[in-house]
């Protein structure tokens, strides 16, 4: 078991969004009605220039969120310290909420693919996750969020369920979870697993923030583009999470093809429809 | 009894950029045909989003490279640089620092002379974006210069801003740069026309107190003079240099710009 138990530092509520940089302006200009937004801790890492700058103006209107690719919290790699001090100068400047990353590898040997790539569910795969999230949240000096994937592959010699897998994670390590539900559901596809009973096996009081995205039709499979917006059977898993889980803040993620801010304000009023009625 | 995690990360790695794009078979054989497809296609799909990924981030730094040999062709290139030159930081951003060192041996893109040069340029306007700001803590302010005494002058180091990047080629690559943005207007007759033969610029890449971008065209005795203070040569160190004679003109010049940002004091070998 985890020897530290992490208070929570903040807390948002309702539908946010992600943060891109071709909204800067429009957000700065016009203040729009948003509970809080999510920024991309990967790109502010410089520490210098305008995003960061941006990014501390926004920081002053709203709560902000940390959310990075860049922890490759499921590699044999060590975590690595440098990138881990840049984190920690940018979670002091930004002051966020949750800081976020995901249950899958970036790199090994040093060499970075700058991608989610998956795990095989196994004891070994675990102990590292366990180790590299306890060592993450000892030099942040918080608890960290962690995303489950969206994936592809399926490894023939995994000891369990991504679900369960999930589950001794954050007992171990004392993480929290980010809960991305389109990610369920294309995982869910995939493979062709019950993304109800994936949902049933997480524990309650870890989903402390959920995701929302658009997938993508590739052939005989679903693809994670987060480039549409969210599908309807991923709105209907939605409302059956919320149920479960209750009215969890939730953040509508756009990264390709990003376009007009009202498009993401207008997904995010449907989510914040279904919070409220979850409420 | 599957494979190690380290086997794994390892295979997959190599399978990923490996030229033949052929996987091992104890990888084929730890992936589970789902999908219609086979396990190898299963891992093409995280290998064109990967290599997708990648070409897309090469593609937003190189965005001149880029249209100057057309989507197709820099795809093409941007596959060799990746395989053969791996990123070796988990900040994106720092992807890439190597690249005109690949495109000016790249075979297929040699009769564009200038074109490594112009990546050079590239890169050195992304760093300067991206660069940390001034800090105010880490150097004296310039206009404590005059409460230096005149018997410390020659140990004073001045500081460069953070952003600054400094480049030398044989072409004329900022012309090059500048009519390839998509903001750019013909003014008068030529502007749009660069002459390769008008001989070698020196240029720095720098980012001004109000987050504005310049690219600034520099005598070589600007160039030398920025380049020894970039690498951290006190004054009296300066003063020996081919730009002495204009010392005191630079200097006032480049304090104006807001290029020198402060100064510090070194200790003289003795």
């Amino acid at each position: 078991m985890n020897k530290t138990q992490w208070t929570p530092t903040g807390e948002v509520s309702g539908a946010g969004l992600g943060l891109r940089s071709n909204h800067y302006q429009h957000i700065l200009d016009s203040k729009p009605d948003v509970p809080w937004f999510e920024l991309l801790s990967d790109n502010y890492m410089s520490g210098g220039g305008l995003p960061i700058a941006r990014a501390e103006a926004i920081r002053d209107l709203y709560p902000v969120t940390l959310h990075g690719v860049g922890m490759s919290l499921g590699s044999i790699d060590p975590l690595n310290l440098e990138y881990m001090k840049r984190l920690k100068l940018l979670v002091d400047r930004l002051e966020p909420v949750y800081v976020s990353d995901h249950i899958a590898w970036v790199s090994v040997d040093g060499k970075y693919t700058h991608d989610l790539l998956p795990l095989p569910y196994t004891l070994e795969s675990k102990q590292v996750v366990v180790d590299r999230i306890s060592q993450a949240q000892e030099l942040l000096g918080r608890q960290i969020l962690v995303e489950n994937p969206s994936s592809y592959l399926a490894f023939n010699f995994s000891d369990m369920d991504e679900q369960v897998f999930l589950t001794e994670v954050v007992a171990e390590s004392g993480c929290g979870i980010l809960l991305d539900v389109n990610n369920v559901y294309v995982s869910s596809m995939n493979h062709g697993f019950s993304a109800e009973a994936y949902l049933m096996g997480l524990p309650k009081e870890r989903v402390k923030e959920i995701h929302l995205a658009g997938y993508e039709q590739k052939g005989s499979y679903l693809f994670d583009t987060h480039g549409h917006r969210v599908h309807q059977p991923v709105w209907e898993l939605y409302q059956k999470t919320l149920e479960l889980f209750g009215a969890v803040p939730t953040l509508v993620e756009w990264d390709t093809d990003v376009p007009e801010f009202e498009v993401l304000q207008g997904e995010a009023q449907k989510a914040q429809f279904y919070l409220d009625k979850a409420r | 009894m599957g494979m190690s995690l380290k086997e794994l990360q390892r295979s997959f790695y190599n399978s990923v950029f490996r030229k033949n794009k052929k996987n091992d078979v104890e990888l084929n054989e730890s992936v589970e045909p789902a999908m219609d497809l086979e396990s190898d296609q299963l891992v093409n799909i995280y290998r064109e989003s990967i290599l997708g990924g990648l070409t897309e981030a090469l593609v937003q730094i190189y965005p001149v490279c880029a249209k100057l040999v057309g989507e197709v062709f820099f795809s093409n290139m941007v596959v060799g640089y990746m395989r053969e030159y791996p990123s070796g930081s988990p900040d994106l951003a720092d992807y890439g620092y190597d690249f005109s060192n690949y495109v000016a041996t790249f075979e297929p893109a040699m009769e564009l002379v200038y074109l490594a040069d112009v990546a050079t340029l590239e890169w050195g306007w992304h760093r300067a974006f991206n660069a940390e700001d001034v800090s105010s803590s880490e150097v004296s302010a310039l206009a404590s210069l005059t409460e230096v005494p005149e018997n410390k002058q020659g140990d004073i180091c001045f500081v460069l801003t953070p952003s600054g990047y400094l480049l030398r080629s044989a072409y004329p690559v900022h012309k090059i740069w500048n009519i390839n943005q998509t903001d750019f207007a013909v003014e008068k007759e030529g502007d749009d026309c660069v002459n390769l033969n008008e001989g070698p610029v020196n240029l720095i890449v720098w980012r001004n107190s109000e987050f504005g971008m310049r690219i600034d065209v520099l005598s070589d005795d600007e160039y030398v003079f920025l380049e020894a203070i970039s690498e951290g040569k006190s004054f009296a160190e300066i003063a020996t240099l081919s730009c002495a004679p204009k010392l005191s003109e630079l200097l006032g010049r480049c304090m104006q710009t807001g290029l020198l940002v402060g100064f510090n004091l070194t200790q003289r070998n003795v």
